[in-house]
């Protein structure tokens, strides 16, 4: 595990931190000079940081322990240009098993569309062949409603597998395309 | 009106709402009007959750009410209809409503809160925790608008 330490003990340690900075605001004089409210300022700032930098080792630490690596599947999508094919909802099955069911709003499109990418499902698999499939809805070519599924086999290894869901534009048939890709 | 209207079979009749200063779960669903709607795109602002059918009288009143409500202050009001997915617009449509009607069909996001009594009206803080809810009864504006307000104004 790549932590810097032990959360338990980090978050003591900020705990320490954070009590001896409320002594001495408490023990402050009312009229406490300019420098000494600046030095607090900076301690809060770098508490912050300390905090944010706690909140990431975390993170990690839950996908390490939930996700490892020898298991871990990840599917995530993207759109890109998207003109012939406006995003309603994404199914995703594994193994025949639904494991996500996604509805976009608006706003989540036009995020999609500004090149933002979303971890459509994370979990695990064993080692060996699986196969993912996703149904994609939305409104195609002339306002249509367009509904298309696309399969992947992956060959799970003892790496974590990436999968990427990309809706692109192929332009010479104006039809939209849902390319699958896999990343180790 | 106290009115209270059992929810379909399946929810235990221990069930409740989401307790109060509780973060109400996320939801997503598919509007009458065909635009998808997220609750959560709703943080920053009070937001006020109505579900109801309608088949239930008090429900049919208080969305009404509700809808009324959200034109004259401003606020969102989401109502989640548990018609059904045929049934929604049409019902939407007599009463006039303005508001977003969300068509939760399959009753999955009514099973995520608990929905034991209709109508079920929760009032949410900008940071999406539950403020007040009234179960089973029409919401009482007497309570809702000042604490609405007191919500816009925070």
């Amino acid at each position: 595990m790549k932590l810097k330490s032990h959360p338990l003990l980090f978050a003591a340690r900020l705990f320490t931190v954070l009590a001896l900075l409320a002594a001495p605001l408490a023990a402050m004089p009312s009229d406490g000079g300019t420098a000494s409210l600046k030095s607090v300022d900076q301690d809060v700032q770098a508490l912050k940081q300390q905090l944010i930098d706690l909140n990431r080792d975390l993170f990690k630490l839950e996908e390490e322990l939930l996700y490892p690596a020898s298991t871990q599947v990840a599917v995530f999508l993207s759109v890109d240009v998207g003109t012939f094919f406006a995003l309603d909802s994404v199914t995703l099955k594994v193994d025949d098993k639904e494991v996500a069911n996604y509805l976009y709003t608006d706003r989540e499109v036009q995020a999609l569309h500004r090149g933002g990418v979303q971890k459509l499902y994370l979990g695990n698999l064993k080692a060996g062949s699986h196969e993912i499939v996703a149904f994609f809805t939305g409104k195609g070519p002339h306002e249509r409603d367009y509904r298309r599924g696309t399969t992947l086999k992956v060959d799970k290894t003892v790496g974590a597998k990436y999968v990427e869901l990309r809706i692109s534009d192929r332009e010479a048939s104006l039809q939209p395309e849902f390319v699958v890709r896999q990343w180790e | 009106m106290v009115a209270a209207v059992a929810v379909a079979a399946g929810v235990p009749a221990s069930a409740a709402p989401p307790a109060l200063n509780s973060i109400a779960p996320d939801f997503a669903l598919k509007a009458v009007d065909g635009h998808n709607v997220r609750l959560s795109e709703y943080r920053g602002e009070p937001v006020v959750v109505h579900f109801w059918a309608g088949w239930c009288g008090p429900c049919r009143e208080s969305v009404a009410a509700l809808d009324a409500l959200g034109l004259r202050s401003g606020t969102p009001v989401l109502g989640v209809n548990l018609d059904g997915a045929d049934r929604s617009a049409a019902v939407a449509d007599s009463l006039h409503l303005k508001m977003p009607t969300l068509v939760d069909a399959q009753q999955s996001v009514a099973r995520s809160y608990d929905v034991a009594k209709l109508p079920l009206t929760l009032l949410l803080d900008a940071e999406g925790r539950v403020r007040a809810s009234w179960s089973g009864v029409a919401a009482d504006f007497a309570e809702l608008t000042p604490q609405l307000e007191r919500l816009r104004q925070d």
